[in-house]
């Protein structure tokens, strides 16, 4: 492997005709944006703004970073990037695990997927080859029965299988990749994307092959120097003594409830008080957890594995228990019950969707009963119940009765029982376990994330929580992070093109990703070309949604989160500055409201 | 005063939620020092250099980091406040 050739290998796939050809990406656009998302986001451009998400004309790109299979720490990544059915805007997702690296290891770079196939089918993988190969025997099948059919067929050793499921087949809007079982492209409904072109799996077989690049003194260096700031016990990343390598994402639980960031019953409260304790970090690592699995090349393992031992999921054993569907599915549900958020993550891993959405799908759908919004014939759906949360999920996936309303998602769901405000969703994607009232950052990073209601784009939480020493911010305070969401959002939309894991950030900035990447490249790229190179991915796609009708006024946050102050915690009485915030972004990015000027986009060289 | 620890600080104290014989109206600083004396082994992690609150914990009066209070450190504990103290915390 010669990580001097990223981009090289990208393989182009009609389904339509089963024509396959590789093509190079042009070196423009790799020195431009990178790999992954940038690079993803620069193909999907291609396709036109304005294509139709489920169409056959869409692309759907599975789009590996410069480091994505090399032995570099948290670097087991890769990105789908596609338009969005959920948002209309573009989207990226990023997945761990171990089949970023396995594509890597089989001789490809990407693959740049279009057209549609009459029948299902599946891409096999291996040695530098491509077969497209019938999937009608797992069309219809959930993603753990997917993935053990393949097993079956080709054995386990050196296999991955990222596969949609059921939910992905019917088109339900937060349909989700899963690959080896649990490791998801989560957000955005790319797994409806591969629905609408019968693509069920995709199926890589390759063993590790080391990079060339490794040899050198210069790459040992630099890599031993980002592993160093992982290990190292000030950072919660710090193998069995960091916060997020013990307890997993779920560490957050007690943190959010405590200041009052934490949405419960659809974000009518931000703070589930005592019951907090029964869905968080700590009680996962003391009543269920029994493994810490890892991705490829990642000494944190922040993936929690359990078991269920008592109730009607007894005997249950899946991973992973994550901050975000504890609280989507817990707290936001008035749900307190750990072993039945187990039970629903699984169900998203095999069903194929996006617990988030999900979540924020059936917190609405609660509002909603306990308003008496629903139809006389309609059942709704209490609060907490969780046996007909389990019920409904299946029922989504399948789009059986009212399920097919769900699975059009919270926004559309909710835009069509009348009452909108209730769906708590930027952009027709719904906001993620940090509440806009307690963390202002988040909910500025919500308001102009560019693939909708997302936490990752600008993960400023980081310093509103007091993670990254000397980026410390008031949580509460709404001056200054307009500039702050700006960085978060730049640095990350490198890191996600290169393509490391989000949680690289808690223990490497800049400096480290261009020294790393320096080595990769065969060049030299600075910390500055590190931000400059991530405000122009930012701004592709800001221009790609401009093009797609997202213009003046877009950038917005749900009332709730605006005029109804918070209820609970630290941050009782407050609510989100939207506008004021709003102000100072718009001009340290240089736009026009939610628009990049022409002027910007040439002095960015886009696209 | 009844004080929470959360997350790898509950590990070392062996359980959430401890009464600590503190004088009523003691400040921040105060408990933080009484806490890295009972136990040594968060000393490191709740104290910097110079004896102050460290960067690397939350302590929390009420759901607000002292580090964002009016009087900082120097925040008087009242009866009835809600103590909470964290390791750095995110992930998502």
């Amino acid at each position: 492997m010669e990580l001097k050739t990223f981009g090289k290998s990208m393989c182009h796939i009609n389904l339509s005709t089963g024509q396959m050809d590789m093509r190079p990406a042009p070196e423009e656009w790799v020195r431009k944006y990178v790999g992954a998302r940038g690079l993803g986001v620069r193909y999907v451009l291609e396709a036109g703004p304005t294509v139709e998400p489920l169409s056959s004309e869409n692309l759907l790109c599975f789009v590996n970073g410069p480091l994505t299979g090399s032995e570099t720490s948290m670097s087991g990544r890769w990105a789908c990037v596609t338009k969005s059915p959920l948002t209309q805007t573009v989207t990226d997702s990023h997945q761990g695990g171990w089949t970023g690296a396995r594509l890597r290891w089989a001789g490809f770079d990407g693959l740049i997927i279009e057209g549609k196939s009459d029948s299902p089918v599946y891409l096999f993988i291996e040695d530098g080859q491509i077969e497209l190969r019938d999937a009608t025997e797992v069309w219809g099948k959930g993603i753990h029965e997917t993935v053990a059919f393949f097993r079956d067929r080709y054995g386990k050793k050196n296999l991955s299988v990222n596969a949609i499921g059921p939910a992905g087949e019917t088109l339900c809007r937060y349909a989700a990749w899963v690959n080896e079982d649990d490791r998801a492209f989560g957000r955005g409904g790319t797994g409806a994307v591969g629905g609408a072109k019968n693509l069920k799996a995709i199926v890589i077989r390759a063993g590790i092959q080391k990079s060339r690049d490794l040899d050198s003194d210069a790459w040992k260096k630099v890599r031993r120097n980002a592993l160093d700031g992982i290990r190292d016990e000030r950072n919660i990343t710090s193998p069995k003594k960091g916060g997020l390598s013990v307890y997993g994402t779920n560490v957050l639980m007690n943190a959010t409830n405590t200041i009052g960031a934490l949405g419960v019953r659809n974000s009518q409260r931000t703070s589930f008080g005592d019951r907090a304790e029964a869905i968080s970090g700590e009680y996962v690592e003391q009543n269920i957890l029994v493994a810490d699995p890892t991705c490829h090349a990642c000494p944190v393992a922040c993936k929690k594995e359990v078991e269920v031992t008592e109730g009607p999921w007894k005997g249950l054993h899946m991973e992973s228990v994550e901050y975000e569907p504890a609280w989507s599915l817990g707290a936001n549900c008035d749900n307190d019950d750990i072993n039945s958020i187990a039970k629903m993550i699984d169900q998203c891993n095999d069903l194929g969707m996006d617990p988030i959405e999900l979540g924020n799908a059936l917190s609405m759908y609660m509002e909603a009963t306990e308003e008496g919004w629903l139809d006389d014939e309609d059942a709704g759906l209490a609060w907490g119940d969780t046996q007909s949360m389990v019920d409904l999920i299946e029922a989504i996936a399948r789009r059986d009765g009212v399920g097919d309303l769900l699975a059009e998602g919270p926004a559309r769901a909710a835009e069509t029982l009348g009452h909108p405000e209730i769906a708590m969703a930027c952009k027709g994607q719904a906001v993620a376990a940090y509440d806009p009232r307690g963390l202002k950052g988040m909910g500025l990073g919500y308001a102009t994330s560019n693939r909708g209601g997302c936490h990752l784009r600008a993960y400023v939480a980081a310093a509103e929580l007091g993670v990254l020493q000397g980026v410390e911010a008031d949580p509460l305070a709404w001056k200054g992070k307009g500039e702050l969401v700006k960085i978060f959002q730049d640095l990350h939309a490198f890191s996600d093109s290169l393509d490391l894991c989000k949680f690289s950030a808690f223990a490497e900035g800049a400096e480290q990703y261009a020294e790393q990447y320096s080595v990769a490249r065969g060049e030299a790229f600075s910390a500055d070309d590190v931000m400059a190179t991530g405000e122009r991915i930012y701004n592709l796609e800001r221009y790609y949604n401009n093009l797609a009708g997202f213009v003046e006024g877009s950038d917005k946050l749900p009332a709730r989160y605006t005029e109804e102050a918070s209820t609970d915690g630290g941050s009782k009485g407050h609510v989100s500055e939207l506008t004021e915030m709003l102000g100072e972004y718009y001009q340290v990015r240089g736009w026009k409201d939610a628009v990049v000027p022409e002027d910007k986009l040439r002095e960015l060289q886009i696209p | 005063m009844l004080v929470n620890f959360h997350a790898t600080l509950r590990a070392i104290v062996g359980e959430k939620t401890v009464d600590l014989a503190i004088p009523e109206g003691s400040c921040a600083i105060e408990l933080a020092r009484h806490v890295a004396e009972r136990w040594p082994a968060l000393a490191d992690q709740l104290l910097d250099d110079e004896g102050e609150i460290s960067g690397r914990v939350q302590l929390m009066i009420g759901g607000r980091n002292v580090r964002w209070l009016p009087d900082g450190s120097a925040t008087r504990i009242a009866a009835g406040d809600v103590i909470d103290i964290f390791p750095p915390t995110a992930g998502g």
